[in-house]
């Protein structure tokens, strides 16, 4: 089973978490670092309509899941009732897996299509992940506006170990 | 033992209007003419977004097309570094070095690469199953089933059957538009209730 990404969207829609674990290529991470780079991409990139979909920063593609998550589940609440939650949905080429709180925090992950359901997985990260290190922290703020107290060392690292060590 | 409740269908046109509603089965809420069509909307913007944020694995940097490779190579060197005499046609050491120079926009493939990236095709949530069907043409089939209904595929299979054969093959059938025939209506039924 492979984790392609993960996302966690707060309750104003802002993306406060975002961790890929399959690095996109290197010219749009380093994008900002090094404009005079990024000034030549644009001038070799073959045709305009590639270069646009190369250059979707990680920063959109949140925007596009969030947007895909919101409609789907606002989909499901109208046709299943107000109790009814979205759960998964999958291409031909990756699952999308998502959770949501009471408190209207959204964590969404990517997997590959062989992964089992990850609902519990997505309901492990946040209690024992997210609460116990981001809500119970005493030094981070109640928001989470760009990701300031969820970026905490603690959860970074026990994230990245469930996804590495009790997924795969 | 399985249940096989389809609750109902949707046809969504290739420009994502609504041309077909129908429901089989009470069990999701009904919702208006107008709250379908915009639903029909929704999701046909959203199944070209699933496509569009399917992951890009990186490739090795080496394997990648020689004319777009060299040609960013030379592109970025003679940004970075404009005294360099290096000849265009072949990538050196110096242009690996640079992390642009290996990073053209075909670097990447899909996680299945034998097959191109397709939309949604299931959808799960707690109370019902959608399966969306599209034909090489761009129309979408969508079918809300119970969750642990089995062969949907051949469900869908047959309704494309039935759509090509008295939908598509009505001379008064304009394309498109609303479907309103009463063959199609009727076979439907009939197909969907001898399953049961």
């Amino acid at each position: 089973m492979v984790v392609y990404s993960f996302y966690i969207f707060d309750r104003h829609a802002e993306c406060i978490y975002k961790r890929r674990w399959l690095p996109r290529p290197v010219s749009i991470t380093s994008k900002s670092s090094r404009p005079a780079s990024d000034l030549s991409i644009q001038s070799a990139g073959g045709s305009p309509a590639v270069f646009g979909e190369s250059a979707r920063t990680t920063d959109d593609d949140a925007k596009l899941i969030f947007g895909t998550v919101f409609s789907l589940r606002n989909m499901a609440r109208k046709l299943g009732g107000e109790d009814d939650n979205f759960v998964s949905y999958r291409t031909n080429q990756y699952k999308l897996h998502y959770f949501e709180t009471p408190t209207n925090i959204k964590f969404v992950m990517l997997t590959d299509l062989k992964s089992p359901s990850m609902r519990l997985a997505l309901e492990q990260i946040y209690i024992n992940l997210y609460v116990e290190y981001v809500v119970k922290n005493p030094l981070s703020p109640v928001e989470h506006p760009g990701g300031v107290g969820v970026n905490n060392e603690l959860f970074e690292e026990s994230l990245e170990q469930f996804v590495t060590r009790v997924l795969t | 033992m399985y249940v096989s409740t389809v609750y109902s269908l949707i046809i969504i046109n290739k420009a994502g209007g609504l041309v077909y509603q129908r429901e089989f089965h009470s069990g999701l809420h009904k919702l208006s003419t107008n709250d379908y069509l915009v639903l029909a909307g929704t999701f046909h913007g959203v199944h070209a977004i699933t496509r569009s944020i399917t992951p890009r694995l990186p490739l090795a940097s080496t394997a990648t097309n020689p004319t777009t490779a060299s040609h960013s190579a030379t592109a970025s060197l003679s940004v970075t570094s404009p005294s360099s005499t290096t000849t265009p046609t072949t990538p050196t050491p110096t242009a690996s070095n640079n992390p642009t120079a290996n990073t053209p926009s075909s670097t990447y493939s899909f996680p299945n690469p034998s097959v191109p990236a397709s939309g949604l095709e299931f959808l799960e949530t707690d109370k019902f199953r959608l399966t969306c069907f599209q034909t090489q043409t761009g129309t979408k089939f969508l079918l809300f089933t119970d969750p642990f209904m089995a062969n949907i595929d051949v469900v869908m299979k047959k309704i494309y059957e039935l759509y090509a054969d008295f939908v598509m093959k009505n001379p008064f059938y304009q394309l498109e538009m609303p479907v309103r025939c009463e063959s199609f209506d009727r076979h439907l039924g009939s197909w969907l209730r001898g399953r049961i």
